[in-house]
């Protein structure tokens, strides 16, 4: 497959993500523009930094007056997470030049990584992954923009609606992969109870390690669990 | 506090998570059962980021347990593509919010 069909592929299997993240990238826009930020600091961090999860936090740490340290901290346990699905994107993509794996690695997100997760691994290239990163971060980017500048002109039902959105994308990526199998079903359900045990149990500056401990228990847990063909099936 | 050095610090914490695996891997051979490991984190990662999240997407958690209600059962229809799944979903969230 060529390299240009294998980049429009990308794309065209990210755009929906789209939906789900113009609605997050004006919601952060319009936190941040109460918090302080000017237009230019708005677009900068999303620019910058591309990690939608932190950067609302980070917006919410600094209007109850943390330190700048203790959000740069708080922002690195929560991408941690990252470390996990950049693992598993890398082995999937097979061999990289180091110019490859630098480029891509601004692009590691929770959005990128579930579409990857959901896709063949004979499909899975560097161009695909740029793809995909060009709509996520295009978009993410773009709805910061436009959050900054129109931020009260969305109808609420709309907004509240578009939630759902990531969460709907996240469901249409996991459920074909395991509906064949009842042990993998036991996982998930297993992982999502114990998450949210989780979250509910410690403070809430630690959900953040709440998703990472069920992610690492929970795939533990499956090695033991899950027959071996029963991964391996794409 | 200076946002914009606020954000240079921000993209270098997380930029060391996202940059590292891709020359980790290349240095350490994995066994079995760390390929294993490594194929289940996706299903458990994303059932994760999904719950209980969706419960929170709004003050009272069972229209976020319907809009996963309906976006699972949406998935298990085989002909009906992600982009579909994730618009009817907002539509239907939609139409609970205009009538609830």
């Amino acid at each position: 497959m060529s390299k240009a069909r294998d980049y429009l592929n990308g794309i065209k299997v990210a755009l929906p993500v789209i939906l789900g993240y113009l609605p997050v990238a004006i919601a952060f826009a319009v936190m941040a523009s109460d918090a302080g930020f000017t237009r230019l600091e708005i677009i900068l961090m999303s620019t910058l930094v591309f990690a939608g999860a932190s950067q609302i936090m980070a917006i919410g740490m600094i209007v109850t007056g943390a330190s700048m340290l203790s959000v740069v901290v708080g922002t690195f346990v929560l991408n941690l997470r990252h470390f996990i699905m950049g693992s598993y994107i890398m082995k999937k993509l097979g061999k990289t030049s180091a110019l490859e794996k630098i480029t891509t690695a601004h692009g590691i997100t929770d959005e990128a990584f579930a579409i990857v997760s959901a896709t063949p691994e004979q499909k899975c290239t560097v161009p695909y992954l740029f793809g995909i990163i060009t709509v996520t971060y295009g978009s993410w980017v773009l709805g910061t923009t436009i959050g900054a500048f129109v931020s009260l002109l969305i109808p609420p039902v709309v907004s509240d609606a578009l939630g759902i959105a990531l969460y709907a994308l996240f469901i249409s990526l996991l459920v074909p992969g395991v509906k064949k199998s009842w042990r993998l079903i036991a996982l998930v359900a297993f992982t999502a109870l114990l998450n949210t045990a989780l979250t509910l149990l410690l403070p809430d500056n630690a959900s953040s390690w709440a998703i990472i401990i069920s992610c690492l228990v929970g795939a533990i847990v499956g090695v033991f669990f899950i027959k071996d063909e029963e991964v391996a099936a794409e | 506090m200076n946002y914009a050095l606020l954000s240079v610090f921000m993209m270098l914490v997380t930029i060391v998570p996202r940059i590292l695996p891709g020359f980790l891997l290349d240095k350490i051979k994995l066994g079995p059962k760390a390929i294993k490991f490594l194929n289940l984190i996706p299903f458990t990662a994303m059932s994760a980021l999904i719950f209980p999240g969706i419960l929170f997407i709004n003050e009272r958690w069972w229209i976020g347990a319907l809009g996963a209600l309906i976006a699972i059962l949406l998935s298990l229809i085989k002909k009906i593509p992600t982009a579909v799944v994730v618009v009817a979903s907002v539509l239907a969230l939609m139409g609970i919010y205009a009538v609830v």
